[in-house]
């Protein structure tokens, strides 16, 4: 076997210290093989998959069996008789197996990939319970579903198969998992981002990194990839939500990703509010920075009102919008401007004639104006009334609340605060929490007043060269 | 020296104020009139001013009034004569020239005014060489001698020299030196006092603040050493006590005089106002009135911040009930009228007031920039306070109160409303405005319904910002080799 014609799949940090820990014993296949009972070869390995009862063990022998190359190469092989290893295998029963074998050969361009259709029935029907015993082979299986879907020049063939995975792999759908971002990414590069609703639409909150070996671009890219398929569907208020996860997300420099998101978040809040709303305190100051004094902000600052300086910057910054992938976003924000002007008109008139609102919001055609307020009233964006001679009277009706509303309203917020609650318990009992309060409730016990007479007796020598000096 | 002239940039505040007028006459060429409707007292009002302020204040006026800039022009001279900076002379020929070169300005030539003697320039050029000369070979004789206070002195000397003949960046430099060699409280109170003189001759209004925190500083320690005194011999008498606290309090108005104009300058008129109403009667202020400012000007700049940012019962309390500051307000009667007007909710009559003097304002140093912005917060103030008591009200009675048409009172109106400080919407076909009516049971439910949304909106976020933190997902620098995915911090 040509070892070095082989391509070399991402690296994993797992699989990086566990190929490592095989290589300790300076391997070879004999010298690995001494360790097995049977030589290496996938007939092997089939007879440890079909009659091993344990997936833990079945897990370690498949992973330390062979240096990495080796391993990914016996792996994607057939079996000695020339046979396809999978027709073997039953999905459910042997997941853990199959799962080495698929992700194996789907990473491998030079063995055979597996039949489409195979793909998608390992994905439908797998046993999720075996799978969580090798989580990097489930990230690799998903990266080979996607690179292979492109390579058969077919990307679109991968969402089904990914979102089966997604769907089946985390335990309850608020897990974050390295899957979720490969199944995003494919579902916005093909554009189609309705296919990402079912995942979209349950917030992650959980974050387990047993279930997978979750990077941080992970978190970054799946968020903005959603953010992205949220503002083409025009689903606004949660695009705002996801490009706003990823900007906020913890680090200790900015990604690139998050300004990126950050540009897109402040259009969305224009398109979604008609303003801005201020960045949460945690967000890292260096993206504040950098968004700074960009043709982003002075978009921000003319809208809604003044739609001639809008597209003065649309105009003139618009090769720096087009890199950016904005320009479409930007137009629409713009093309919604008048709407917010008007809604902002009715909170200081109660009657005001179509072409005095046309002249305030810059449109000049009165019919325009008529359409467009017919529009909103339509969307319930305002509520007004058109009379015959062109007068328009605003109302805003005061909002209305049945007992059902509220009552739902009560019953959520109880369920966050019991949530709460057993949050704040269980951290109250975490190793990490007791270990900090213990320390510092021992450095702490004179601590307070100590820092108050040093405080004092820094100010009071202050005071006292002062006077020394003016005496 | 027209070198001085290129050189001057408008925002460098260093440089001298005589210049800045001028800058300012260019940036700003709006001439205002002086007839009947915009009555001014040229002779009047400069009575009030000596020495270099004089000559700023009569600069402006030349920068910006046409019709009396002669006149002006004409007592600058005379005052420049008196002074001795020649740079003083030539801005009050080029501010001349440069309004007379204003096209529709109709001023005679420079010459049928200018009577100088042509001599003068030269002398005074070669009296300032001498002294200066003089001065520094003084000040280089005490540093060799090591007499601190002598060399204190000599600053001080050197800083004023240059004060008066135009170097202001000399000059601050030469009294903060100065301070080295303070001994004494009183001496470091007389460098801040110098300082801040110099400050406001120049209207640095941001850097005086610090000069009075100093002042203050000093005041009291200076206070603290006489008590001390007066302790260790109990044979000082009580009218040295007396003598010390009347010092005291003049010291002390100078610095609250010093703060007012500053907050003025930076636009915080509602302190600026609390300032100027605390300060002490005249006779405290001592040389500073003339030398800067005129009682009238106190009046003048105490009433008008009052009126734009102070409460009815403020005013009441702290303008009207207050006897010393009723002692600057008799210097312009027109001032009482203002405030009569105001509190008697005579509105139309106290726009027409500030109209009719805004040229007296405007040709205010410390005013000038600021006069446009009051104006406004007066009427803004005025109108609030006129459609408090309403439902609803018909445009035409408001313009007929305020003497404006019923399109100025709209516009008026509007920029309240969206800018939050009328609560009301207008009815534009019908031209009445209308007090917002809030059903508060409604829009409690609302507010309520809203912010558990929110609430329970940010729980999520935080919480999945927590969980990342606590398994460690966090961006890291790239330079730190971490994984094999940093490469992908550009994103997919």
């Amino acid at each position: 076997m040509n070892q070095s014609g082989l391509p070399t799949p991402p690296l994993q940090p797992g699989q990086q210290a566990s190929a490592s820990n095989a290589n300790t014993p300076s391997t070879s296949n004999q010298q690995s093989s001494s360790d097995n009972v049977h030589p290496l070869s996938l007939d092997s390995l089939l007879v440890h998959i079909t009659t091993s009862s344990s997936p833990h063990t079945l897990n370690q022998t498949l992973r330390n069996c062979a240096p990495k190359d080796v391993r990914e190469t016996i792996l994607s092989s057939f079996l000695g008789g020339g046979q396809d290893p999978l027709t073997l295998l039953d999905i459910r029963s042997h997941t853990l197996g199959v799962l080495y074998i698929l992700s194996a050969r789907l990473n491998t361009s030079i063995s055979l990939p597996p039949p489409l259709q195979y793909v998608e029935d390992f994905c439908r029907s797998f046993s999720p319970e075996q799978a969580r015993y090798a989580p990097d082979r489930v990230t690799l299986l998903a990266k080979g579903i996607a690179c292979f879907s492109e390579t058969i020049g077919n990307p679109k063939c991968a969402i089904t198969p990914l979102y089966s995975l997604v769907e089946r792999y985390s335990p309850t759908p608020s897990h974050l998992t390295t899957v979720h971002r490969i199944f995003l990414s494919a579902c916005v590069s093909t554009r189609h981002f309705t296919a990402a609703l079912p995942v979209l639409s349950h917030p992650i909150t959980t974050i387990d990194t047993t279930l997978s070996d979750i990077h941080y671009n992970d978190n970054l890219v799946y968020h903005y990839a959603g953010g992205m398929a949220l503002a083409a569907l025009k689903r606004w208020s949660e695009a705002e939500e996801f490009f706003e996860i990823c900007v906020t997300s913890p680090g200790q420099v900015p990604a690139a990703i998050q300004m990126e998101a950050l540009k897109k978040w402040l259009i969305v809040q224009l398109i979604y509010r008609g303003k801005i709303m201020p960045l949460p305190k945690y967000t890292n100051p260096m993206l504040f920075r950098s968004i700074k004094n960009t043709p982003y902000t002075s978009f921000a600052n003319f809208y809604p009102q003044h739609i001639d300086q809008l597209r003065t910057i649309l105009e003139k910054d618009n090769q720096l919008f087009t890199n950016d992938k904005t320009l479409g976003l930007l137009s629409q924000a713009l093309e919604r401007a008048p709407r917010w002007s008007i809604t902002k008109l009715t909170s200081t008139y109660l009657t005001l004639g179509l072409s005095d609102i046309g002249r305030a919001v810059g449109i000049q055609k009165e019919e325009d104006v008529r359409v467009l307020i017919l529009s909103m009233v339509e969307s319930s964006e305002i509520s007004a009334q058109i009379s015959a001679d062109g007068t328009v009277t605003f109302a805003d009706p005061p909002p209305t609340f049945s007992k059902e509303d509220v009552d739902r309203v009560l019953m959520e917020a109880q369920e966050q605060g019991a949530q709460l609650a057993r949050l704040e318990k269980e951290m109250a009992r975490s190793r990490e929490y007791l270990t900090k309060a213990v320390r510092n409730k021992d450095d702490s016990s004179w601590g307070p007043a100590v820092d108050d007479d040093s405080a004092f007796t820094d100010r009071a020598a202050g005071n006292w060269t002062d006077d020394a000096m003016f005496s | 020296m027209p070198i001085e002239m290129e050189v001057d940039i408008p925002e460098n505040i260093s440089h001298g104020g005589e210049n800045n007028a001028f800058q300012k006459g260019q940036k700003r060429p709006t001439l205002l009139p002086v007839d009947d409707a915009h009555p001014f007292d040229l002779e009047t009002y400069i009575s009030g001013y000596t020495g270099r302020t004089a000559v700023d204040r009569l600069l402006l006026v030349i920068s910006t009034c046409p019709t009396i800039a002669p006149q002006a022009l004409k007592l600058a001279l005379t005052h420049i004569q008196q002074l001795r900076d020649p740079a003083l002379y030539q801005s009050a020929i080029a501010t001349y020239e440069y309004l007379a070169s204003i096209p529709g300005v109709n001023v005679p030539p420079t010459s049928e005014i200018d009577s100088m003697r042509s001599s003068w320039m030269d002398e005074t050029v070669k009296k300032n060489q001498a002294e200066r000369t003089k001065l520094e070979v003084e000040l280089k004789t005490y540093s060799n001698n090591m007499i601190k206070e002598s060399i204190r002195m000599g600053h001080r000397d050197l800083g004023d020299f240059f004060r008066a003949t135009g170097d202001f960046p000399m000059a601050l430099k030469n009294y903060t030196k100065s301070r080295e060699f303070c001994t004494t409280s009183q001496h470091v109170l007389d460098m801040c006092l110098s300082v801040l003189e110099l400050l406001i001759e120049q209207k640095n209004y941001a850097h005086i603040p610090t000069y009075v925190f100093k002042a203050d500083a000093a005041l009291d320690a200076a206070n603290a050493a006489s008590n001390n005194a007066a302790a260790n011999n109990p044979q000082a008498t009580q009218a040295t006590t007396n003598k010390k606290f009347a010092e005291r309090e003049k010291v002390q108005s100078k610095l609250d005089l010093a703060t007012a104009l500053s907050c003025l300058g930076l636009a915080n008129y509602e302190k600026a106002a609390l300032t100027f109403l605390k300060l002490g009667s005249a006779q405290q202020l001592g040389d500073w009135l003339g030398k800067l400012v005129a009682p009238s000007d106190i009046a003048i700049y105490g009433t008008l911040c009052a009126l734009s940012t102070l409460s009815r019962s403020a005013i009441k309390s702290q303008l009207l009930d207050n006897a010393v500051f009723s002692v600057y307000i008799e210097q312009e009667p027109y001032i009482r009228e203002l405030i009569q007007a105001y509190m008697t909710s005579n509105f139309k009559m106290t726009l027409e007031l500030l109209s009719r003097y805004s040229t007296r304002h405007s040709v205010d140093l410390h005013l000038a920039a600021h006069i446009q912005e009051i104006t406004n917060c007066i009427r803004n103030v005025a109108i609030i306070l006129y459609f408090q008591p309403f439902a609803s009200i018909k445009l035409d009675r408001m313009s007929t109160a305020f003497g404006w048409t019923i399109e100025e009172v709209e516009k008026e109106v509007v920029a309240l409303i969206q800018s939050g400080q009328i609560q009301g919407r207008v009815d534009s076909q019908n031209k009445i405005l209308k007090a917002k009516k809030t059903d508060y049971r409604a829009e409690l439910f609302a507010r309520a319904i809203r912010a558990g949304a929110e609430m329970q909106c940010a729980n999520r976020k935080l919480l999945l910002r927590m969980r990342l933190q606590q398994a460690d997902i966090v961006v890291k620098s790239p330079k730190v080799p971490q994984s094999g995915h940093s490469g992908e911090l550009l994103g997919d």
